[in-house]
This record gives C-alpha cells, sequence and structure tokens, in this order.
C-alpha cells in the first residue's frame, strides 16, 4: 500500500505488519505521554526527586543518551573530516539516533525543570560561569545541526525527491555536509564536555569534584573522550539490533570491525586517563576539601565495589575490541560494545545519583531515591518516539545505502 | 549577575549562632515561616520534600547513655562569601550576590527550577516548591507585604530577611542616613529566639558578635575546608560539637536516628 | 510605490528589520517573562499602613507579652517584648505564629455540633441559655457543672458566679495536688526534675531560659526528651517509674531506704540518695513533677523549699461583691459519681487536656447533657452532645492570671487584634445567662477592682514605662490594658504554699504480656495548643518533633510489631485504640512508644500506660 514511499531495491514487511509494530510503540508513548502531562500538570511531586535528590532518573538518562548519541558527531567527524569511507554506510543511521537521543533529551529536560515556560530565560540572561548554559546553548544549537542533517535524508525519500524545490534544497545541503559536520563535532566536543564539567565544578560535592586543566575540570575531558568512545559502539550495537530486526545484512562487515576498532582505542585512552583521575582525585582532591575517601563507600549499597564495576565495564570491552581475533567475531564485537555502552551509563549513575545520595555535612544521612513510575513512564515516552522515528525513518528513508548492494 | 554597588558602606553579614544556648524549640523556623510567606505543607510532604529555609536538626556525639549528648543545631545558607557555589552554577542568574551586604539573594521570579543550584549546595539549604503553594482560606490575609509568595517549580533559600534590609535602608534614608541604623535590621529568627543562640551582624564590624565569634577558638564553621567561606560562626564549648563541621566526621553506616 | 507582492513583501521585511532597531520586541520579549512569573491562584498581601499592636498571647497559660505587626490592622507578624519582666522577650514556636489561628482549616466557625450523630443538625433542645437554664431548674438533685480547664480567669470567677446562683451548681476544675502553688525559679540551685517539660514549654519559657544559668538541672526521664538532652544532668529511669523514684528521694531525705526504689527506677542507691543530699547541700531546691507523678510536689517541703523556691500562687484582686455567693472551687475528683447531668465544658482557652474517662463516671449513666464550649473538633467535641464553636486568639478578650513560674500576681489581657466571625459562642455570657446573672462588663469591675487596691505596677509596651497603679486614674488603667498593658503585682515576702503530706505512692508498672509497651506523652506543651498550620515545619517537614498522630518506636520494637517507619498502626490500651503512624527513632528505648500527645491519645493514654502497638 505504501510501496511508493519505500525506496528502491530494498524489501520492507508489510504494511499491515508495520502498523501493527507502530502501534505497540505509540501504546507505550502515549502511556508516557500521559505520565509526562501528570508531572507537567500536577508538578514535579509526581517524582520521588527531593530537596536531597534534586536530579534523579531524568537526569541521570539524559546524560547517557547524549553520551550514547554522540555516535552522531563522532561518526559525522570520522567520515567527513577525517574521511574514513566505511562509515558512510551507518551515518545515516547515526544522525537519526542522535536526533532521537538529542531530542529526547531536551522534552524530557522540559518536563524536568519546575517552569518549562521559562526555558527562554538561560538564553537571554545567560550566566557566563555556569555549565548549564554552555550545555544548554550547545545542545539547542547541535539539535538543530542534527534536524538539518536529518532533513537530506527526508527529502531523498522517492516521493519527496519529485518535487524539484525538495531535490534542489537537498542538494545545496549536501554541499555544505562538511560544515555542519564541523560544526557539530564543534558543539558536541563541548556540550559533552560541559555535562562532564556540571558534576566537576561542583564544590560543594567532593565526590564529584575534580581539578582543573585549563578552565575545565578534568570530567571535562573525561566525559568526552567516554563519550566519543562509547558513541561508535552504540552506532554498532543499535546497527545490529536493526540487522536482527530487519533479518537481513544492512552494512558490510568492514563497518562493524571499523566501529569496534575505534572505540577499542579510544576506550584505552579513557581507561587510562580515568584511572590517573581517579588517583589523583582519591589522594589529593579529596583529602584537600576535607573529606575521606573511605566516605563515599561507606554506605551500602555504594561500596567500592562499584568503582570497580565501572572500570571493569570500561576495561573489559576495550581488550575485546583491541583484539582482531576476537573484535571479528560478532559473538564478542556485540557484547563488549553493549558493555561499554553500560559502562557510560554507570559511570553517568555514579555521578549524578551516587553524588547527591551521599551525605555532606556531618549530620546529614544517607538518602534512598528509587524512580516512580511517572518517571520512567516518561523516560519511557521518549524510548517509544525514538523508535517511532528511527521505524518510519528505516521504512522509507535509506538509512543503510549499502544495504542495497548486500 | 552581581547586583551594582550601592552607596554606603561595605558589609558582610553574617551570623554567629551558640550551640550551647539552642534548645531546639523551633520558634527561629515557624518565624522564619510566617515572615517569608512560606505557604503550610501540602499533605503529602515530608522532611525531604517541605520547605524549611531555617531547619534546625538534633546531633549528637554517637555516645550510648550515659554519655550521650545531643545539640540543637539551627541551619541555614550560610552565604558562602567566596565561589558562592549555587550563584557560579545558575544558568539564569538568578542568583545575586549583593556585594554591599554579602547576601546571597535568590530570585524565585528568574529561577527555571533546574535545580542545579541544589545540588552545588553542600549545606541543604534550597528548597523547591514541589507542590502548588496552598493557603488556607482567610490565612492569606496573614502574609507579609515585603516579601513575594513564590509558586510551584522554583527553588527558594534564607535571604537574611532581606525585605527587612530594605525596609532598614528606608527607615536610614528617611532619617536621612546612608547606612542602615545599627541594630535596626535583624532577621525574623534572631528576633524570635527565646534563648538569644542566634545573633546576627556585621563581620566588617569588629564589635559585632558574628566578628568576635570569628575570632572565638570555641567557634566553628561547616565545612570551612571546601572553601566557601561560609559567613555563619558556630559556637560551642564541647570539644565534640566543635567537630561537627569537620567533613572527615559524617557518620559512617549506622542507622541514622530521627532529627 | 506599486501594489505589487514583491513591494509589499519588501515593506514588511524592512519595518521589521526596522522594528528590530526599536525597544519594542526587546521589551515585549523581557515583559513576556512577566506572564510565566505569575500564575492565577498565588496571592498577593494586602498592602496598608504597618502598626504595632501589644497583646498577650493566650495560646498557653504563660501569657507571654506580644507585639504585633499589623498590615491595615490585620496582624501579619507576632514577636515577643523585649525586656519584659514576665516573658523577657520571649515567644515560643506555637505563639510567633498565632495569628494564623482563626484560619486553621479545621477550625469549627459554626454550630451547634451535634457529635453524637456526626451530621451538623440543629437538634430540638436547640441549646441556648434558657434551654440550659430550664434543664437545671427541673431536676434539683442532678447537678449542673462548668468544668473550667483554665482556672483562675475573670471567666472562672463568672463560672463561679453563675453555679453559685443555681441551686445545684457546681464549679470544677481539673484540680490537681498542687494548684495552690507557683515556682520561683530565680531562686533555685538545683532542680531535679521527674519528667516535666521544663525547657520544652514549660511555664513561660522566656523566664525559664532568663533563669536557666543559675540553676543545675537534673532530669529524670526514661527517654532522651528536649528538656533531657539540654539538662545539666539526665537520669534514665525506667519508664513509669518517677513515683518510685519520687518515693526514694522521699525516704532518703527522711533518712530512710532507697532500695526498693532503686530496684524500680534502674537507677542506683548510691545515685538516689546522692540526689537527695544534692537537694539539701546545694539548695535551694525545686522539685518539678511531671504528668503521672503530681504528688512529688510534696518533695519540696522536704527538701526546705517551701516559701523559698515553691510559693504560695497569688491572685489579682476582684471585686468583694463577686466573693458573696459564688460557688467553691471543686476538684473534678471530688465530685461523687454519676451527680452531674448538665456539663459544660469549657475548652475555649487551650489547657492541659483531662482525659475523657477521669469525666464520664461523673455524670450520669443515661443521657448525660454535655455541651462544650471549643473551636477544635478534636478534643471534648468527640465526646460532647453538643458542641458550640468559640472566637480563638487573636480574636478574644480575656484576661490571663499569672502562670505558674510566675510569684507575683499578674494581670493582663489577650486583646481582639482581628474580629471573629459570626457564629461563635462567648462561654462566659451563655452560662451567665443560664444563672440568670450579668456578668457583661466582668473584666472592668476585675480592672478597677485591681486599681482600687492601688498596689503593683502598670508597664506599657509602646513606651516602654512602668508606672505605680496608684497614680493612674481608672479609665487610663483600664485603656492600657486594652492596649496591651501588664499589671504586676508588688513584690512581697513570699508565703509557703498550702502543705502537702507526702503520701509515699509505691507504683510499680506491671509487666504485661498483653501490654508489652510502655507508652509516653511527648510534646506535651504543644498538645494544648492549637496550631497554626505552619506548624507542620517542626515535624512533618523536618524531624524536630512529633507531629499528631504520631508515635515513635525503637527498630527493634517496630520489628516486633511489624510495623515500618511511616507505616500506619493502631495503638491499643485498656482504654481504647487510636490509629497513629509510626516513625522510627533509635535512640528510644526498647520498650516505650512515645506518642504525641493530642486528646485521642490522651484519653487512651494515662502517663505511664501500658499498650501495645498492631499494625494495619
Amino acid at each position: 500500500m505504501d510501496r511508493r514511499f519505500i525506496p528502491t531495491g530494498v524489501a520492507r514487511c508489510s504494511t499491515s505488519r508495520f502498523l501493527m509494530w507502530l502501534a505497540l510503540w505509540a501504546a507505550l508513548l502515549a502511556f508516557g505521554l500521559y505520565s509526562a502531562g501528570l508531572c507537567l500538570v500536577e508538578g514535579l511531586n509526581q517524582t520521588h526527586m527531593n530537596n536531597r535528590f534534586a536530579f534523579g532518573l531524568w537526569i541521570f538518562l539524559d546524560l547517557t543518551v547524549i553520551a550514547l548519541g554522540a555516535g552522531a558527531f563522532f561518526t559525522g567527524f570520522l567520515l567527513y573530516i577525517l574521511k574514513r569511507k566505511e562509515l558512510r554506510g551507518v551515518i545515516n543511521s547515526a544522525v537519526v539516533i542522535g536526533l532521537m537521543c538529542y531530542g529526547g533529551a531536551m522534552a524530557v529536560l522540559g518536563v524536568d525543570v519546575g517552569q518549562p515556560l521559562r526555558a527562554w530565560f538561560t538564553f537571554w540572561y545567560p550566566n557566563v560561569h555556569s555549565m548549564l548554559t554552555e550545555v544548554t546553548f550547545c545542545i539547542s544549537c547541535y539539535l538543530t545541526v542534527l534536524l538539518i542533517e536529518y532533513l537530506p535524508i527526508v527529502l531523498k525519500n522517492r516521493k519527496l525527491r519529485q518535487v524539484p524545490h525538495f531535490l534542489v534544497f537537498e542538494h545545496e545541503l549536501h554541499n555544505l555536509v562538511y560544515v555542519f559536520a564541523g560544526v557539530g563535532t564543534f558543539l558536541s566536543f563541548f556540550h559533552q564536555g560541559s555535562l562532564g564539567g556540571l558534576y566537576g565544578v561542583l564544590r560543594g560535592r567532593p565526590f564529584a569534584f575534580r581539578e582543573e586543566l585549563g578552565i575545565w575540570p578534568t570530567t571535562f575531558f573525561l566525559f568526552i573522550l567516554s563519550a566519543a568512545a562509547v558513541g561508535p559502539s552504540f552506532i554498532l550495537l543499535t546497527t545490529w539490533l536493526v540487522q536482527k530486526l530487519a533479518r537481513k545484512p544492512l552494512v558490510r562487515p568492514a563497518v562493524f570491525e571499523s566501529l569496534g576498532r575505534i572505540s577499542g582505542l579510544l576506550l584505552a585512552a579513557y581507561v587510562l586517563l580515568k584511572t590517573v583521575d581517579t588517583i589523583v582525585w582519591l589522594r589529593r582532591t579529596t583529602p584537600r576539601s576535607g573529606f575521606l575517601p573511605a566516605q563515599y563507600y561507606a554506605w551500602k549499597p555504594f561500596g567500592i565495589w562499584l568503582l570497580f564495576v565501572e572500570i571493569a565495564l570500561f576495561l573489559v570491552p576495550m581488550a575485546i575490541l583491541l583484539i582482531p581475533k576476537l573484535r571479528a567475531r560478532t559473538a564478542w564485537l556485540v557484547p563488549a560494545a553493549a558493555m561499554a555502552c553500560c559502562g557510560v551509563a554507570l559511570n553517568r549513575f555514579v555521578l549524578t545519583i551516587q553524588t547527591l545520595a551521599l551525605p555532606t555535612l556531618s549530620f546529614d544521612r544517607f538518602v534512598y531515591y528509587l524512580p516512580s513510575w511517572q518517571e520512567t513512564g516518561t523516560f519511557l515516552a521518549v524510548v517509544a518516539a525514538g523508535v517511532l522515528v528511527y521505524s518510519i525513518s528505516f521504512r522509507y528513508f535509506v538509512l543503510f545505502p549499502e544495504e542495497r548492494e548486500l | 549577575m552581581i547586583s551594582e554597588k550601592k552607596p554606603g558602606k561595605i558589609c558582610r553579614y553574617g551570623m554567629a549562632i551558640d550551640l550551647d544556648k539552642c534548645t531546639g524549640c523551633g520558634a527561629c523556623m515557624i518565624a522564619c515561616a510566617v515572615e517569608n510567606n512560606v505557604p503550610p505543607a501540602n499533605p503529602a510532604a515530608t522532611d525531604l520534600t517541605g520547605i524549611t529555609w531555617l531547619r534546625v536538626f538534633k546531633v549528637d556525639n554517637g555516645e550510648e547513655y550515659p554519655r550521650k549528648e545531643s545539640v540543637y543545631f539551627p541551619m541555614m545558607c550560610q552565604q558562602c562569601g567566596v565561589e558562592t557555589p549555587c550563584y557560579l552554577v545558575c544558568p539564569q542568574q538568578a542568583v545575586d550576590v549583593d556585594p554591599s551586604t554579602g547576601i546571597v539573594f535568590q530570585m524565585p521570579e528568574r529561577c527555571l527550577g533546574c535545580r542545579y543550584c541544589m545540588a552545588a549546595c553542600p549545606y541543604h539549604s534550597r528548597y523547591f516548591n514541589w507542590w502548588d503553594p496552598k493557603w488556607p482560606a482567610g490565612m492569606e490575609k496573614t502574609l507579609n507585604p515585603d516579601v513575594a509568595p513564590r509558586m510551584r517549580g522554583v527553588v527558594e533559600k534564607c535571604n537574611y530577611c532581606h525585605g527587612r534590609w530594605h525596609a532598614a535602608r528606608e527607615r536610614a534614608a528617611q532619617a536621612g542616613l546612608k547606612d542602615i541604623i545599627p541594630g535596626d535590621y535583624v532577621p525574623a529568627c534572631v528576633e524570635a529566639c527565646p534563648a538569644g543562640a542566634i545573633e546576627f551582624g556585621d563581620l566588617n564590624d569588629p564589635a559585632s558578635a558574628p566578628a568576635q565569634a570569628a575570632k572565638d577558638p570555641n567557634s566553628f564553621r561547616l565545612l570551612a575546608t571546601l572553601g566557601t567561606e561560609p559567613k555563619v560562626y558556630y559556637r560551642s564549648k564541647r570539644p565534640w560539637a566543635k567537630r561537627i563541621g569537620d567533613p572527615s566526621q559524617a557518620p559512617g553506616s549506622k542507622e541514622t536516628s530521627r532529627g | 510605490m506599486r501594489n505589487t507582492r514583491r513591494n509589499a513583501l519588501k515593506f514588511i521585511g524592512g519595518a521589521a528589520a526596522g522594528a528590530l532597531l526599536t525597544p519594542v520586541p526587546w521589551r515585549l520579549i523581557t515583559d513576556t517573562a512577566l506572564w510565566s512569573e505569575n500564575w492565577p491562584g498565588i496571592p498577593r498581601p494586602a498592602r496598608g499602613p504597618i502598626t504595632a499592636r501589644f497583646t498577650h498571647c493566650s495560646v498557653c497559660p504563660a501569657g507571654c507579652a506580644v507585639r504585633a505587626r499589623c498590615v491595615g490592622g490585620q496582624p501579619v507578624s507576632l514577636a515577643g517584648v523585649v525586656g519584659h519582666p514576665l516573658s523577657r522577650g520571649g515567644l515560643c514556636a506555637a505563639g510567633v505564629a498565632a495569628h494564623q489561628l482563626p484560619y486553621h482549616p479545621a477550625r469549627l466557625t459554626h454550630g451547634p455540633v451535634e457529635a453524637a450523630t456526626g451530621a451538623i443538625a440543629r437538634a430540638a433542645a436547640n441549646c441556648n441559655p434558657d434551654a440550659v437554664a430550664a434543664l437545671a431548674a427541673c431536676n434539683p438533685a442532678d447537678g449542673v457543672a462548668v468544668l473550667d480547664l483554665r482556672p483562675g480567669r475573670t471567666v472562672s470567677w463568672t463560672y463561679r458566679r453563675a453555679m453559685g446562683a443555681l441551686k445545684n451548681g457546681l464549679y470544677l476544675t481539673a484540680g490537681g495536688v498542687f494548684s495552690g502553688a507557683a515556682v520561683d525559679l530565680s531562686k533555685a540551685r538545683t532542680v531535679l526534675s521527674l519528667g516535666a517539660p521544663l525547657l520544652d514549654g514549660w511555664g513561660t519559657p522566656g523566664n525559664v531560659l532568663a533563669a536557666r544559668a543559675g540553676f543545675r538541672l537534673i532530669q529524670a526521664e526514661a527517654i532522651e526528651s528536649r528538656t533531657a538532652s539540654l539538662a545539666d544532668r539526665w537520669l534514665r529511669i525506667r519508664p513509669g517509674s518517677a513515683s518510685a523514684l519520687a518515693s526514694g528521694i522521699a525516704a532518703a531525705l527522711k533518712k530512710g531506704s532507697v532500695a526498693k526504689a532503686a530496684a524500680a527506677t534502674g537507677l542506683t542507691q548510691q545515685q538516689i540518695a546522692g540526689l537527695a543530699d544534692e537537694l539539701t547541700q546545694h539548695g535551694p531546691a525545686l522539685v518539678l513533677p511531671g504528668a503521672d507523678c503530681p504528688e512529688a510536689w510534696a518533695l519540696n517541703e522536704l527538701a526546705g523549699a517551701s516559701g523559698i523556691t515553691v510559693v504560695a500562687r497569688q491572685e489579682a484582686p476582684v471585686p468583694e461583691a463577686w466573693n458573696r455567693n459564688c460557688a467553691p472551687v471543686t476538684p473534678l475528683a471530688s465530685v461523687a459519681d454519676g451527680s452531674i447531668r448538665t456539663l459544660i465544658i469549657d475548652e475555649s482557652a487551650p489547657a492541659d487536656y483531662i482525659p475523657w474517662n477521669a469525666i464520664r463516671p461523673k455524670l450520669i449513666a443515661d443521657n448525660p447533657v454535655v455541651i462544650a464550649f471549643t473551636s477544635s473538633p478534636r478534643g471534648y467535641a468527640r465526646h460532647s452532645l453538643f458542641t458550640l464553636p468559640t472566637a480563638v486568639y487573636p480574636e478574644t478578650l480575656e484576661d490571663i492570671p499569672a502562670a505558674i513560674d510566675s510569684p507575683r500576681a499578674a494581670f493582663r489581657l489577650a486583646v481582639p487584634l482581628v474580629a471573629a466571625p459570626a457564629g461563635v459562642v462567648n462561654p462566659a455570657e451563655f452560662v451567665a445567662r443560664a444563672a440568670g446573672i450579668d456578668a457583661t462588663s466582668a473584666l472592668r469591675e476585675r480592672a478597677d477592682a485591681i486599681r482600687q487596691a492601688g498596689r503593683g505596677v502598670l508597664i506599657t509596651y509602646a513606651d516602654g514605662r512602668t508606672r505605680p497603679v496608684a497614680q493612674i486614674a481608672p479609665d487610663d488603667f483600664w485603656k492600657a490594658l486594652n492596649e496591651g498593658g501588664c499589671w504586676l503585682d508588688t513584690a512581697t515576702r513570699p508565703s509557703a504554699p498550702p502543705h502537702l503530706d507526702w503520701a509515699g505512692i509505691d507504683v510499680q508498672p506491671a509487666e504485661s504480656r498483653r501490654w508489652p509497651l510502655v507508652a509516653v506523652l511527648a510534646e506535651t506543651a504543644i498538645a494544648a495548643a492549637p496550631a497554626s498550620p505552619l506548624m507542620t515545619k517542626l515535624d512533618q517537614e523536618s524531624n524536630l518533633r512529633l507531629g499528631p498522630g504520631t508515635a515513635a518506636l525503637h527498630p527493634d520494637a517496630a520489628r516486633q510489631c511489624g510495623v515500618s517507619d511511616g507505616g500506619r498502626a493502631v495503638l491499643e490500651t485498656a482504654l481504647g485504640t487510636c490509629p497513629i503512624r509510626v516513625v522510627v527513632d533509635a535512640s528510644l528505648p526498647p520498650g516505650v512508644v512515645q506518642v504525641a500527645a493530642a486528646p485521642e491519645t490522651i484519653d487512651i493514654c494515662g502517663a505511664g500506660a501500658r499498650c501495645r502497638v498492631l499494625s494495619l
């Protein structure tokens, strides 16, 4: 029925099956929108956040998806600036994933703040000292860049190409793709870093506070590096997942090989720098702020094991991805990529949730936090919306140019 | 945002709190809520979601009877003087540090409700309006006209009763003076304390109670090693109480008690 | 210019670009901020001329002096009067927000409320004073009584005169072992408090704190109450053993054996003997009983404190005419069972709540008529047939007698700062009309009598002056009192309070498998006081106090009862049940449940009642 819209040379499932798939995710989206609506109408008391736990599930997941969505900018950087031609096969998919991640993060942020109507205040009364100002500006600009990068993918659709204006427009955009890739890289560098800087500058939270390199805390650089390292892994993971769901090859194996190797190399750099940073933090920064490292891990369930798991979740995939024989086999490659993604999620979790749970005053108590169903629902809305957008894009646009040959 | 410097002498307002005098009666907490139009709690509010610009804690020395000792510890915004964490992190300059008073002033009208300042504050002295504030019918008549009530979704905190500072400046101006008449500007908690445990004054004035507390060997500040230069000095003759401000004295993983 | 589309577009584009150079769009952007800065539903505080008015707080018997900051006549905040000889400028947490009492959502404003059916219905008797008078007249054998929970006021005299005018009228008070005594803290050097909340609302808080540095405080209590944590020494005794400790000290003072007391309290014999020595050697001493051992007042005489720290309570002069034909003060406990048909309870001024099971037996078995004057639905309104709403502070005009810690007599008025709502009833007028006497100008008559007696001084707060009463004209005196002035009697040589024999009560808290826990009432000082809605700051929004309807348990006890922190449960004693919310507190001893004092819980717990906690 919608044959006319599906790109030439590729096979897709029947319309009714597709609609059923969409209906499933649309139902989840509806539930999620209801949850978000409750939070907007009734207020943030619908969540389990409180004055000690000012940030909760949403901020943690925002940071994680932005790190995972870094695959978009990094793949673009690798393809258009460093000329890694094999990545042409996944760049479109990466852009859509990036759009989902960043769009979802911004949507959740709109629900997370107490006064969404005042969102424009950050742009009108910016505070140059604040990392969050920088994050807001860069993410907004980068979302715009992603939308612009998404536009050619949309406009290349069989039917839309028939409109001359769109064809010309798309062609002109294509000429500018290097500019957008460069701008995207620049913006992403800063906002990935500033997201790390958000916590690294918190003098009042010695668990998160790090010393400065230049004007930025070390978490600034560590976040950029971890995002760059895990971005390709996430693209790898999602491509593999889509291949599994579509039951056909979509990219050449060289792409996976390339993504895995890049990820492995960056993970190695990250693990090295993170280890150095951790040692400096525990041996120098923490005592200088008057705290003891033992205090960080004295509370159940956040024991010292958490630190070791965090390191392991980067170390193990790094090892796997650096060994060519293991990298070549999907059975090792995909779990390694998944572990790297979990590692970055744990890293963001530790910096958001554990930071806030730990007492700072000597008479504070350790605070527990579990998200409410409204919070979980809102985030599921983002996931559902992402799946819906990706599904529609996959069906009607060319996300994997190499699919036709395979 | 840093306000413009106003004419007159530069003050650094601070507090001196005597822990050996505080009885934990809570009159200061209620006086603060009355003065600053803090709404009554939503029925679902707890001690983690309520709004208590000033909150008194019961802190003990961790021993069992008969060696157990407790003090009552009033906590409010410490008005950090250097590298004020909340001021530095607010993305839209909703926090204003006034150079002529040193008071860290929160502007709920500008606040987006992102709560980054709450994550930044090590003293947990910032409070978020998780609910729409509701006053029982008629109680809105008892609101203080010098303070604007806030709405849902914004952060608020102690500002040393800034409305009273403005009123004192007006009175001084009417009397033809450039500076506030000494003793004319007193926050509500200081006025309300029946035991006189909270004293207020200008740290730049060597005769004021906070300035003298700053030199007192029995005084301490909370988390002084963080380098935020809080302006609230706590005083106690008890050695264990003097260590309350030391972050490495934070409790280990033992069962927490009420308070 | 031709009318083409292109020209039109050029014009619009140019206008837009030009507008950007004007302040208009930039102001509009900034002004839109206003739209998000004000929600409907956020009240705007009213403005008006700011004045200061003076009154006295009638929320508890202390009667602390109050300076009210009024905006357009409406009090918006309250503070103490600095330098006041009685209250020393102190005002407690309840007093600071008491101007919000009239607007408490649970406040009763209309009636009569018939409690029995739970419906607001006008009953046949209509509960008007003439009906009560008729009831009083028809059955001379059945008594009419007024239970005055806060005696000593001028209204109390009105009740006494009214009951005196009736053939079968009784004037009842809670009585109490030592109601004729007052305490002079300034003379004390050693204070032994047997669980009294001395530093937590006892007496006049400002006065207690001003005298604090002058005495050493020993608090004997089962739990670490606020006073215990602030005392110079806290003696942890077994729950419910305060009477036993009093016995032990009495025995030690009389050089007898303290073995039984030591066994009951868990203290050593040396500790008890040492306490007695401290009282005699580091005197003048003061022994303050808690609610569960009032007989311990007698220890003061044994410790030689009579006439020094414990003195006879003084009362302000009353008109001669009142002394004739007024009913005597009758303690509730001395009334025969089943002898009261009509009981009028004045709960309009907050006071200690007497458990209902102490009152019910005094009423006739079938259909007694109980009329409660109150503004709270939680107190006697639950037990009364008719509940008549009364005005609350600061709507009322009433006098406040001197508090327990004032050795000198005092007379001060709580003056109305706001108007009472329509529909409230004045209990004194009601009772006076029922008895057929006229008491509308009772306060003025009292003030005139004080002025005529010529003793004492008048303290006025606006000007901070203290003048001898003899120099003031009667009208000026009355006017000054209505503006918040305070009359204070001349200091005279204190006289000893009435003699009290030491009864030697020996109470052993009984162990019981059925009732494994001992109930300790907490926040007793606040239980009496109605609370502003902001008082949640102290309990719900912080953990400073136990809020109404909560009870605290040690974690082990909570586990044994199958309840968890924040969970709902039922408190059960031999007298009944009460729903509670559980708070877990590791600082409590395991066998104790600390229950927030409130009428519902006082009804089922006495002091030291045995109880159990059941999970729902």
